[in-house]
């Protein structure tokens, strides 16, 4: 149930922009396609909403085949990035365009258009037109004309980036609280990593029209399913195995440069890359408290406010540390520090 | 390259526009001026008796005789507008979804009758609707006809759709391009068919371009001369034809100032009430 695609394509003369997608998106759901630009998630999202047809492949609602549905009968709702409020309708026509759509009575539009400004606290500017609004209101607008109509899907095409910083915190919030209160399912695009965290169920990270990997956002960051989803959701520190052996059925690799560490049994490949997020890295770690303990010398340190950025050589290879300022006073540079990580904090991958 | 001070005090931007007035005012105000006062004074045998003052020019007007001819133009003159503005929507359409080339290619060719002499235009067209024309020879073909197609109003109609059109279609296709795409896909997934879309989104979005553009096809259509005297003959005068007639054949110029003058207050009425109309039909706020 909820969503389903199956091998979907698109293309766009000889640019593949979607090459074989499959996805399920269950009921009540917030998934969320992440991407660098181009990768064609906006495609996929669109392909979705019926604007494109796909080339090839099944688009599946609620179980039910609508890949040759035309988009004004897929029962969806669409939030843009430039919300595309139809500038010559008032704040109410715009939110009671769908609902006339269908149909609904003249009571009930009244009713439900005030019902959805109120969900989106924009009561007392129905009479006002788009362009006497900022563009968080606009935004508000856009949200409330796609959620009155009670939407089957609800799309949701990168709906912050266009949001200045503290208004784009304040709008996350609100469509997470509505989202969750609603349990609409929901398909949000964006290349936003900390909206995608903030806001997804389960994030599916997209590269040149295919899906490297589909989790948890926990999963996403914790366990990358390769290079790519590792450094498109956050820096990562990258050192190269150069053999893995089993000791006590343990892991446990040697990584360029002779150094050895313990590494996660289950990712574990002797030509693979083992990948250290910065706040996986502990300094000052004393003897016996960590597997992995090597001693290591500070190059620099980075003042960031909260976190203090910690760049320590160890055995030749640069290796970075981010950690609390508060734990990060009195570091300096040439510093000797013992650094170390739990082998759970890391992965292996590919290194390709 | 305004400067901003050109900007913020326009009178500093004066002296270039100074050439542009000095011709304005020597081969348009000037003239207009001549047949104005002309237009007010009496003719004799003698010629213009600038001496006295009358309106008789003016009242002259209404004799059904010429007053015949206005209603003709304007008759012809509407026609033609209300049938270019039920060919722009679905031309203009077709048009923007034809892809950056063809597109290009298609509004060369619908401006293209305005590139051409308009003589050569009315002797083209009579060799389509004269009696054993073309379209009269494909007519005899099929066994219907023939029809009367031109020396009639049919025949200036005909000439005059596709020779105005692009004072229509420009401004509706442009407004059409300038639209975001999203609108129309923001209006489809909220349930609205193409045809609602339309209707509801992209019609009223363009009514200002349409309105604008319909007002200048109108005012083209009453100043046709070539047209209405090549393909309606002499017996199916129009407001042009008139005025030339009379201020170069009668040489009856107090006369031909009055329908000078009638035909231009008519004009800038319609310009006028174009625009007020355009402004009105602008969506959204009211200041």
């Amino acid at each position: 149930m909820g969503l389903g695609l199956e091998r979907v394509a698109k293309r766009f003369g000889q640019v593949t922009a979607v090459e074989a997608l499959d996805l399920d998106v269950a009921t009540g759901e917030l998934f969320t396609l992440l991407g660098p630009s181009g990768c064609g998630k906006t495609t996929a999202l669109r392909v979705v909403a019926g604007i494109y047809p796909a080339d090839a492949g099944r688009v599946l609602l609620d179980g039910a085949d609508i890949t040759r549905t035309p988009m004004h009968r897929r029962g969806m709702a669409m939030v843009f990035q430039t919300y595309v409020l139809f500038p010559h309708l008032s704040v109410f026509d715009n939110v009671a365009f769908g609902l006339r759509s269908r149909r609904v009575g003249r009571r009930e539009i009244r009713e439900r258009v005030a019902a959805a400004l109120a969900l989106v606290r924009l009561e007392g500017l129905a009479e006002r037109y788009p362009s006497q609004l900022s563009g968080g209101q606009q935004q508000r607008v856009a949200l409330a004309r796609a959620l009155v109509v009670r939407p089957a899907l609800l799309l949701l095409d990168e709906p912050l980036s266009n949001l200045d910083a503290r208004l784009r915190d304040e709008m996350r919030a609100e469509i997470r609280a509505l989202q969750r209160r609603l349990r609409i399912t929901t398909v949000l695009v964006t290349h936003d990593i900390q909206e995608a965290f903030a806001l997804s169920d389960r994030i599916g990270v997209m590269r040149a029209g295919r899906l490297e990997q589909v989790g948890s956002p926990a999963e996403i960051y914790r366990r990358p399913a390769n290079r790519f989803v590792a450094h498109f959701v956050g820096p990562v520190t990258e050192l190269r195995l150069r053999g893995v052996e089993t000791v006590d059925g343990r892991a446990r690799a040697t990584l360029e440069g002779g150094l050895t560490a313990w590494v996660d049994a289950r990712t574990a490949r002797p030509d693979g890359l083992l990948l250290l997020r910065p706040e996986a890295v502990r300094l000052h770690v004393p003897e016996g408290a960590a597997e992995n303990r090597y001693s290591a010398r500070i190059e620099d340190v980075v003042y960031l406010g909260a976190e203090t950025e910690c760049r320590v050589v160890v055995g030749g290879t640069l290796v970075v540390a981010k950690l609390p300022s508060i734990a990060a006073a009195g570091l300096r540079q040439g510093d000797e520090v013992a650094i170390g990580w739990d082998p759970a904090d890391a992965v292996v991958t590919h290194a390709v | 390259m305004l400067s901003s001070r050109m900007r913020s005090e326009p009178w500093r931007a004066a002296p270039f526009l100074l050439p542009l007035l000095a011709l304005l005012a020597a081969w348009f105000v000037w003239p207009l001026a001549q047949a104005l006062t002309n237009s007010l004074h009496p003719n004799t045998p003698q010629g213009i008796d600038a001496g006295q003052w009358t309106l008789a020019n003016y009242a002259r007007i209404a004799d059904p005789l010429y007053a015949g001819v206005v209603v003709r133009t304007l008759r012809i003159s509407a026609l033609v507008t209300a049938i270019s503005s039920l060919l722009v929507y679905p031309v203009a359409l077709a048009t923007t979804r034809l892809g950056p080339r063809r597109e290009a290619l298609a509004i060369l060719a619908y401006v293209s009758p305005w590139l051409v002499n308009t003589l050569v235009k009315a002797l083209g067209w009579n060799l389509l609707l004269r009696p054993t024309g073309l379209v009269n020879a494909a007519l005899g073909e099929i066994g219907a006809g023939p029809l009367r197609l031109m020396l009639n109003e049919t025949g200036v109609v005909i000439a005059l759709i596709p020779g105005h059109f692009m004072f229509v279609l420009l401004p509706v296709w442009a407004a059409l391009k300038g639209l975001d795409p999203a609108l129309g896909w923001a209006a489809g997934t909220l349930g609205a068919s193409r045809a609602g879309v339309f209707w509801r989104v992209l019609f009223p979005l363009t009514l200002p371009a349409l309105i604008a553009g319909l007002a200048i096809n109108f005012i083209m259509n009453t100043t046709a001369f070539a047209i209405p005297m090549l393909l309606g003959g002499l017996r199916n005068e129009t407001a042009s034809m008139l005025a030339y007639r009379v201020n170069l054949v009668m040489l009856d110029w107090p006369f031909g100032g009055a329908v000078a003058v009638v035909l231009l207050v008519f004009t800038l009425l319609l310009v006028w009430g174009g625009q007020r109309i355009a402004t009105l039909a602008v969506p959204g706020p009211r200041a």
